[in-house]
C-alpha cells in the first residue's frame, strides 16, 4: 500500500523530467554538435562504465544523507536548509577524533569518528530545534545562518588551529590515520561503504515513520496538534528531538565523506551538497525510500556536469544551473498538475 | 583623531556596508507585504550583481549597471512568479530552485568578468564646504542615499496611498481582499517584480559601487540574512535601515579589526556578520513584546505541507 504511494509520487517527477530535458536542451544544447549528442555526453558521463557509475554513486552518498537530514524535520513540518552546516559539525567533531586521537585501537577508530559525527551534527541541529521551540524562531533563517557560522568555523580550524604541519601553509588538517578511513565497497573505486549506511538509515526511517509510535506520534502532531496536545505529546521536545535526528544523519554524511574520499578536513569540501540533498528531499516528497533513486539521479547529474566540463567546455557553474531548472521544473509540472486536477 | 571624527567614519562605513542589505530587507519586505514569501532573494541578488557589474564594465556607466542589475534581478524574479503564481508550487521550495538558478546563472555568465576593475560613481564634491565635512559628504555614494530612500518611498507608499493598502490587505488575506474586489494576483505579481526589482539594484549596488568588483557568489549570503532580519523590522520598511546597520556596523567592524591587524584569525571575524543577526534575532523572539506584525497569509505557509 505504501509502496503504491511512493510510486503515486513518481509518475508527476518523470513529467517533471521531460520539462527538465527540455529546458536543458535549450539552455545547453549548443555546448555539443547535437542536442542528442549532450544528452548522450550526460549520460555516459554519469553511467558510461564503472569508473562513472562508481563516481555517481560517491556523489549520491552525501547528496542521500543530506536529503535524509530535510526529510526527517519535514516530517513534522518543519523546513530545514541547514544539512550542509550540520554535515561540516560533524566532519569536524568526528574529524577532531581522527586528528587528535589518531592512536586509538583500530576496531575502536570508525565507531568512535562515526560517533563523533553523530554528536556534531545533532548538537548543531538541537540548537536550531531548541531556539524553534523555545522562542519561536523560524527554522529556516536559524539552520541558514547555522550554514555560514558551520563554514568559517572549519575555515579558521584548518587555517589555523588544525592546519597540518607539512601542508605548505594549504589548509587542510593533518590525514587521518588508515585506521579511521571508511572502507571502498570494490577495491580500486571510491564508492565506500558510507553509502550502505545511507541507504539502511532511509529504510530504517521508512520502517519507523510507519510502524512504531514514533512515527505515529510525528503524524499526529503534524496533523492535529489539539489531539497530540490531549495525548500529552510535546511538540516542543519532538522538534528538539526531529531537528537532532536530521542534524545527526547530515553529521554522518560529513564525516563518512571526509573519511573515506577526503581522508582529511578540506576547505569546502561538502560545498554544495546540502543544496543537493534539499532539492532531492522535496522532490521526493520527503518520502525516504524515493528519495534513495533521486539521490543518484542527483549524483548523475553532479557527476555528468564533471564530464562536461571536460568534453564540452561548460563551467562549473552549469550543475548548479542543471540543478536549478531541474527543481524547478519538477516542481513547477508537479504543482501545475496538481492544481488543475 | 578625536572621537567624533572615528564615530563618524564607522557609521559611514557602516552605512556603506549596509547598502545592499537595505536594498535586499526592504524587497523582501515589500514582497511578503503581499504575502510572497522570496526565499530565492539571494540569487537574484547573485544575478543583479553580475548584471550590474557586466553592463557597467560593457557601457562604462554604473547607472547604466544599477538600471541592468534591476532588469535581472525582476526577470529572475518572475520565474519564481510562474512557480508559484501560475504553477502554485510551495513558495519556499520554488525559491530555492530560484536561488539554485540564479546562483549558477551569475557563475556562469560572470567568469569572463572575474577579475576586472571598474571606477564605479564618481565621487561628489562639495568646493563651498569646509575640507572635514566636504570628505564625508563625498565618501557617500549615490547607491547609500538611495539605500536609505528607497525604504521610506516604499514605506510612504504602503502606509499612504490606496494601493499600499490594497497590497497589505492582499498579505493579510487573499480571500478576504478578493470580497472587496480586489485582485490579489496581479498585487502579488506587482509584488514580485519590485521584490526582484530592488533586489537586483542591491546586487547592482554591492559589485557597482561597494565592492567594484565581481567574484562568484560575492554576496556571501547576503539575502538569506535579510530574510531574517525582516521579522526585526517588523515587516514595516521604515525600520529597514536601521536594521541593515546591524549586519553592516557587524561587517565593517570586523573588516577593520581585521585591516588594523589585531591577532584575530580573519574567518574568526568573518563569523560576525551571521552570529550577530542570529543572537540578535533570537533576543527579538525571547524579549519582543508585541505580537510580530508578521502578514497574517505568511504563517500558513512557513511549513512543507500544502
Amino acid at each position: 500500500m505504501r509502496l503504491q504511494s511512493t510510486l503515486r509520487r513518481a509518475w508527476p517527477v518523470a513529467g517533471g523530467l521531460a520539462c527538465f530535458v527540455a529546458v536543458t536542451a535549450l539552455l545547453f544544447g549548443h555546448s555539443t554538435p547535437s542536442m542528442a549528442g549532450f544528452f548522450w555526453v550526460l549520460i555516459k558521463g554519469a553511467f558510461g562504465d564503472g569508473y562513472a557509475i562508481s563516481e555517481t554513486l560517491v556523489k549520491a552518498t552525501p547528496t542521500l544523507w543530506c536529503a535524509l537530514a530535510v526529510a526527517v524535520p519535514a516530517q513534522l513540518g518543519l523546513i530545514s536548509i541547514g544539512a550542509e552546516g550540520q554535515m561540516y559539525a560533524g566532519a569536524i567533531a568526528g574529524g577532531a577524533i581522527a586528528v587528535f586521537v589518531p592512536h586509538l585501537p583500530a576496531w575502536a577508530m570508525i565507531p568512535t569518528i562515526l560517533v563523533g559525527g553523530v554528536a556534531g551534527g545533532a548538537s548543531w541541529g538541537a540548537a536550531a530545534g531548541w531556539l524553534k521551540a523555545r522562542f519561536g524562531m523560524t527554522e529556516v533563517v536559524v539552520t541558514m545562518l547555522q550554514n555560514f557560522i558551520a563554514i568559517d568555523i572549519l575555515e579558521y580550524l584548518i587555517h589555523g588551529p588544525w592546519m597540518a604541519a607539512n601542508s605548505g601553509n594549504w589548509p587542510q588538517s593533518t590525514e587521518f590515520p588508515a585506521a579511521a578511513v571508511l572502507p571502498p565497497i570494490i577495491s580500486g573505486f571510491r564508492t565506500h561503504v558510507g553509502l550502505f549506511g545511507a541507504i539502511g538509515a532511509a529504510a530504517i526511517l521508512w520502517f519507523v515513520a510507519r510502524r512504531t509510535r514514533w512515527g505515529l506520534a510525528v503524524r499526529v502532531l503534524t496533523g492535529n496538534p489539539r489531539v497530540a496536545a490531549q495525548a500529552g505529546l510535546s511538540r516542543s521536545a519532538y522538534i528538539v528531538g526531529i531537528m537532532a535526528l536530521g542534524g545527526a544523519l547530515a553529521g554522518l554524511g560529513g564525516i563518512c565523506e571526509a573519511s573515506a574520499i577526503q581522508n582529511r578536513l578540506e576547505s569546502g569540501f561538502l560545498q554544495g551538497y546540502g543544496l543537493s540533498g534539499f532539492l532531492v528531499s522535496a522532490l521526493a516528497g520527503h518520502d525516504f525510500l524515493l528519495i534513495v533513486p533521486l539521490s543518484v539521479v542527483m549524483g548523475a547529474i553532479l557527476t555528468s556536469a564533471d564530464t562536461l566540463q571536460l568534453t564540452a567546455g561548460l563551467p562549473a557553474s552549469s550543475s548548479m544551473i542543471l540543478q536549478g531548472v531541474l527543481f524547478a521544473s519538477v516542481v513547477g509540472w508537479t504543482s501545475f498538475v496538481k492544481s488543475r486536477r | 583623531m578625536t572621537l567624533g571624527t572615528t564615530a563618524a567614519d564607522m557609521l559611514l562605513s557602516a552605512l556603506r556596508s549596509s547598502t545592499p542589505m537595505a536594498f535586499a530587507i526592504c524587497s523582501e519586505i515589500m514582497a511578503e507585504r503581499a504575502g510572497i514569501v522570496n526565499i530565492g532573494i539571494e540569487g537574484q541578488m547573485l544575478v543583479g550583481a553580475a548584471a550590474g557589474f557586466a553592463f557597467t564594465v560593457i557601457s562604462g556607466n554604473p547607472w547604466v549597471g544599477l538600471l541592468a542589475g534591476a532588469v535581472a534581478g525582476a526577470a529572475l524574479s518572475s520565474l519564481h512568479g510562474i512557480l508559484c503564481l501560475v504553477c502554485r508550487a510551495n513558495q519556499t521550495v520554488a525559491g530555492i530552485a530560484v536561488m539554485a538558478i540564479g546562483v549558477g546563472c551569475s557563475s556562469y555568465f560572470g567568469t569572463p568578468y572575474v577579475g576586472r576593475r571598474i571606477s564605479g560613481f564618481s565621487p561628489m564634491s562639495f568646493p563651498s564646504l569646509p575640507a572635514g565635512l566636504a570628505g564625508y559628504l563625498g565618501s557617500i555614494s549615490p547607491t547609500m542615499i538611495l539605500g536609505v530612500v528607497t525604504p521610506l518611498v516604499m514605506c510612504g507608499f504602503l502606509y499612504m496611498t490606496r494601493w499600499g493598502l490594497r497590497w497589505r490587505a492582499v498579505g493579510e488575506s487573499p480571500a478576504a481582499a478578493r470580497v472587496l474586489g480586489i485582485n490579489p494576483t496581479l498585487y502579488k505579481w506587482a509584488a514580485i517584480l519590485v521584490c526582484g526589482l530592488l533586489v537586483g539594484i542591491g546586487g547592482a549596488a554591492l559589485s557597482v559601487d561597494y565592492a567594484k568588483g565581481w567574484s562568484d557568489g560575492m554576496t556571501s549570503g547576503r539575502g538569506l540574512v535579510a530574510l531574517g532580519l525582516v521579522a526585526l523590522t517588523r515587516w514595516n520598511p521604515l525600520l529597514t535601515t536601521p536594521v541593515a546597520m546591524i549586519f553592516g556596523a557587524a561587517e565593517s567592524l570586523s573588516l577593520s579589526i581585521q585591516s588594523h591587524g589585531i591577532g584575530v584569525s580573519p574567518y574568526l571575524l568573518s563569523l560576525f556578520p551571521y552570529l550577530t543577526p542570529l543572537v540578535v534575532l533570537a533576543l527579538h523572539a525571547r524579549f519582543a513584546k508585541r505580537r510580530s506584525q508578521m502578514p497574517a497569509s505568511l504563517a500558513n505557509m512557513q511549513t512543507f505541507g500544502e
